[in-house]
């Protein structure tokens, strides 16, 4: 009975603090600390275009514009600071400047736009340009230029973007697969271990102990086999 | 029969002679090695904190420019890691292909390259099982410390040492070589226990080239060791002789010193940080490790039958001085494993405290930066975790993130200190029953 208590007291310190993780994020659809996290987090909910910033609580301007060949139809703020921030929304482009410092930990805005097929990005932290700050639709999901666009459908195509596409799983098993000697070799060890586990422990009292050693070893060869075409069509 | 006989006797040697004739003691201890490597193999591959690729930086120096005076302080410890890579790279065409990285100068260039590279894993590997190697030396070594005919207590005793956090993570996490001096502080304890005191001594001096740290238990092994009055003039001076072959080679061969360039190390002045100022803004002040040491120097040398679990005890107890008093590297933590092990198997409650220490270490780790958190995850994806936002940034949101790290150092400080004084009781407890025993 203790030990339950003390796991439910486990769980319930493991929920909060991941509770206290979301309410800091604010609910949004992307995940970022505002005062803590670093960079552009740009997304869409709800047909609503949001940009946001955030920095560690370190003085730093953001600026930039976004252009677009169809019409902006309304914008919202959002920690907008008047005496700091300034913003001029257009029929087709917004232009802003914003400082974020010790006390100002994140701001930004959203807007509606209609009868457009791209979005112009030109977006700068501290008059330059930092690509890899610059999170569209995604944490790590860069743009490759410093003047980047984005099609109407770019949101929802990357949504049907799979766990294993995305960072840090992409690359992960993208070393793995390239590497395949080495990891083939090493699931090959901790395969031999687990099975040498085995025939100490649950093995040692059954009958006809070298036919589950047998098993064990070929169906680490298929595991194995397997392994090798789910690495391929996970980097694929 | 003449093979059978040499096989038990290798057994014999490798896991002592308790374990090897009894068949359920040999078979847990299989048992404990397996999954203890099975836990080492799964963490290989995957961590390691800059420092390692340092390392191997300097001893691809060595080896690709015949540079050998880059590391002075730690001037073995290169060599054995250019050794090992000379072995490795006549072996492996992975090593060679990294040649490049590990001649970078830039830090960040080759710690960028390093983790981008596609066989980082196997290097990773490669590199590591160094460590895994003097590692399993220790582990069957610390078997012969104590409980001398009770393989029962012996097996508990490389239980903790194999499931030991402190182990795993500094090895094969962090992927430091402290384990390497440790292995030769284990060497000449064992060498102490056999009462060969001039060998024991000697290779404590190797141990204390390899790394600093043994020359805290320095005076204690003397003290443990001397039986004569001219032992207390040579045991000591056996004890620095590694420091001064070290010191006149290169005096000769570079004209450079390495005593003095030692003693304005981080090492040493850790030891002299934390300090009592008798009067604000005079000089005079208090170094309180000196006067902890030279507090546990004494009390040692104050006990009259100084048996060699005693002599463990008064090694942890230094140690966890250190770590209590001192500001230290999360790596240092491993050199007062060896002696708690031991005392665990006497007071359970310690090994609890113990995994309190490492659960701090986790938060204390917050000291030094993105460097020993997020991104010793880098080989798994290093645009990922170097983009990640720190655990810093995110403590400084809400509170001082130097503030809350002390407030876990002075909790940590807390346990060690208590720590010493279950210790404390523990020598109690063995000279009590020693005191019986004789009495009988």
């Amino acid at each position: 009975m203790k030990r339950i208590s003390f796991t439910a007291k486990i769980i319930v310190l493991v929920f909060l603090a991941a509770l206290i993780l979301l309410l800091l994020a604010g609910c949004r659809e992307f995940f970022y600390i505002p005062g803590a996290s670093y960079g552009y987090y740009i997304w869409e909910e709800d047909s609503s275009i949001f940009v946001e910033w955030s920095v560690d609580r370190k003085d730093t301007k953001f600026d930039g514009r976004i252009l677009t060949e169809g019409k902006i139809t309304g914008y919202d703020l959002r920690e907008w600071e008047e005496e700091n921030d300034v913003i001029k929304v257009g029929e087709d482009k917004i232009n802003f400047s914003a400082t974020l410092g010790s006390k100002d930990y994140s701001d930004g805005f959203s807007f509606n736009v209609q009868d457009y097929t791209y979005l112009e990005f030109d977006l700068k932290i501290n008059d330059g340009y930092d690509l890899s700050r610059i999170n569209v639709g995604g944490f790590l999901e860069n743009p490759e230029n410093n003047i980047f666009r984005i099609e109407k459908d770019y949101f929802s195509q990357l949504k049907m973007k799979h766990w294993y596409q995305k960072h840090p799983f992409s690359e992960f098993f993208s070393k793995l697969f390239s590497n395949k000697y080495f990891t083939f070799i090493y699931l090959f060890i901790l395969g031999i271990i687990v099975i040498e586990i085995l025939r100490v422990t649950i093995l040692t009292r059954r009958r006809k102990k070298i036919v589950w050693v047998t098993i064990s070893y070929t169906s680490l060869i298929l595991i194995e086999i397997c392994i090798y075409f789910i690495l391929k069509f996970l980097v694929r | 029969m003449r093979v059978k006989t040499f096989f038990n006797r290798v057994g014999s040697f490798i896991v002592t002679k308790e374990i090897f004739k009894d068949k359920k003691s040999l078979r847990t201890l299989y048992k404990y090695f397996l999954v203890g490597l099975l836990v080492r193999f799964i963490f290989i591959p995957f961590f390691f904190e800059r420092d390692l690729l340092s390392t191997y930086q300097r001893a691809a120096e060595t080896i690709y420019t015949g540079n050998l005076g880059l590391d002075n302080l730690q001037f073995l410890t290169n060599m054995i890691h250019s050794a090992y890579l000379f072995i490795i790279k006549s072996i492996f065409p992975a090593i060679n292909q990294m040649s490049n990285i590990l001649l970078e100068k830039d830090t960040w260039i080759s710690w960028l390259s390093f983790n981008s590279s596609y066989n980082i894993f196997t290097v990773l590997t490669l590199f590591k099982i160094l460590y895994l190697i003097f590692d399993i030396v220790c582990m069957f070594l610390i078997l012969r410390f104590s409980f001398d005919n009770e393989p029962e207590k012996k097996l508990r005793v490389f239980k903790f040492w194999i499931f030991n956090p402190i182990i795993i993570f500094v090895l094969y996490i962090f992927a430091r070589h402290d384990i390497i001096g440790v292995f030769a502080t284990l060497i000449a304890l064992m060498l102490a226990k056999k009462d060969r005191k001039y060998w024991a001594i000697l290779t404590l001096a190797l141990g204390i080239v390899l790394r600093f740290f043994p020359i805290l238990i320095l005076p204690l092994i003397v003290v443990y060791l001397v039986r004569t009055k001219k032992d207390y003039i040579l045991l000591p001076l056996a004890g620095v002789s590694g420091l001064a072959v070290v010191e006149i080679l290169f005096r000769l061969y570079f004209g450079k010193s390495v005593i003095l360039p030692l003693l304005r190390t981080q090492h040493f002045e850790y030891l002299l940080s934390p300090r009592l100022d008798l009067v604000a803004g005079s000089h005079g002040g208090i170094f309180i490790f000196i006067a902890v040491y030279i507090f546990i120097i004494l009390s040692f040398i104050h006990i009259k039958k100084k048996s060699f679990d005693i002599l463990l005890n008064y090694c942890a107890i230094t140690y966890l001085a250190f770590l209590g008093i001192c500001f230290f590297h999360p790596q240092y933590m491993i050199w007062v494993v060896p002696f708690l092990i031991i005392i665990f198997v006497r007071r359970r409650s310690l090994l609890y405290y113990h995994w309190i220490q490492f659960v701090l270490l986790m938060i204390l780790l917050i000291y030094w930066g993105d460097l020993v958190t997020k991104y010793v995850f880098a080989p798994i994806d290093h645009k990922y975790f170097v983009y990640l936002t720190g655990i810093i940034p995110i403590i400084e949101r809400f509170y001082d993130s130097a503030k809350f790290v002390n407030i876990f150092r002075s909790i940590f400080t807390g346990v060690s200190l208590w720590m010493i004084y279950l210790i404390y009781k523990d020598n109690k407890k063995i000279l009590a029953g020693e005191l019986k025993n004789r009495g009988n």
